[in-house]
């Protein structure tokens, strides 16, 4: 458990300070570094409950890190590509948020 | 290997083998970054070699753009100082940068012609890295070049066709005939 902590804690200053440099060099990076950025930190943050125990694994986060790390580096090559592979994103965020309020509602209904 | 070969076939490589670099191949890289040519024989860049892991992890952590775990990565810095006293302001200000990158380059394709794989980042942090390194001022950190044995071939990124961007004799008079 001491030990889990330790890598937990480990993990959280590795995301706090990946996002504190990201967020400097964003000042004069290329504009699409922004989003870069912020669907990599994606990408790190669902790897949390590898550390804080009292979260579950979450299939569909997982799934979505798998995508997001195979398509970031889009931002380098195709900006187009990288843009839909971000509406993508979204859109599959947006499907999964809209089943998880219906299981919840016809959970609560019952 | 045939130089253009090298110049086409290098790829940004953001992932790697755990295998270390033999230190003749890092001396290698090293020197032909020194051949590269310089404005005004200034030569104004310094290279910090980094194999140390404790010290990777920590510059890794201060760079967003550094990927994959590769056991060398050499930081490219300009001697402002010396640029200026070489070469005032166009030395310090233009060509120190643009003598790194040219170094730069030379170390990618002597990396590449050693079956190495490299990748540049500037996404770094320069006010935490010339702490973590201890780099003085005056001392400018330019380029990080990241550098391994490959454990991927990224596919080649497109490139914008010579007849768009190629003139004859004068700006806007196209150079190549589609």
């Amino acid at each position: 458990m001491g030990k889990e902590k330790n890598n937990g804690n480990k993990y959280l200053f590795d995301l706090a300070i990946f996002l504190a440099t990201s967020a400097r060099g964003c000042v004069e990076e290329p504009h699409l570094y922004g989003p870069f950025r912020l669907i990599d930190a994606l990408s790190r943050l669902t790897e949390l409950p590898k550390y804080a125990t009292c979260i579950k694994e979450d299939p569909f986060l997982a799934k979505m890190k798998r995508v997001i790390d195979e398509k970031k580096f889009l931002v380098v090559s195709d900006t187009e590509a990288f843009k839909a592979f971000l509406e993508n994103l979204v859109r599959e965020f947006a499907k999964e948020l809209k089943r998880r309020s219906l299981e919840r509602r016809k959970f609560t209904s019952n | 290997m045939d130089v253009f070969e090298a110049i086409k076939n290098r790829r940004s490589v953001r992932k790697y083998k755990p295998e270390s670099v033999q230190e003749g191949l890092v001396k290698k890289i090293l020197e032909a970054a020194v051949w590269a040519p310089s404005g005004s024989n200034i030569q104004p860049w310094n290279f910090i070699v980094i194999k140390d892991r404790k010290v990777l992890n920590m510059v890794r952590k201060i760079s967003p753009g550094y990927f994959g775990d590769a056991p060398l990565a050499i930081l490219v810095c300009s001697d402002k100082k010396r640029a200026y006293n070489l070469g005032g302001e166009l030395g310090r200000d233009y060509l120190s940068v643009a003598d790194c990158a040219l170094a730069v380059q030379n170390m990618l394709l002597a990396a590449y012609a050693s079956g190495l794989g490299t990748c540049i980042v500037k996404s770094f942090s320069s006010t935490a890295i010339k702490h973590i390194l201890e780099i003085p001022d005056g001392i400018e950190p330019e380029l990080l070049v990241i550098v391994g044995y490959p454990d991927q071939s990224p596919k080649p990124p497109s490139r914008r066709p010579l007849e768009e961007i190629t003139c004859l004799n004068k700006y806007g008079k196209k150079y190549f005939k589609k």
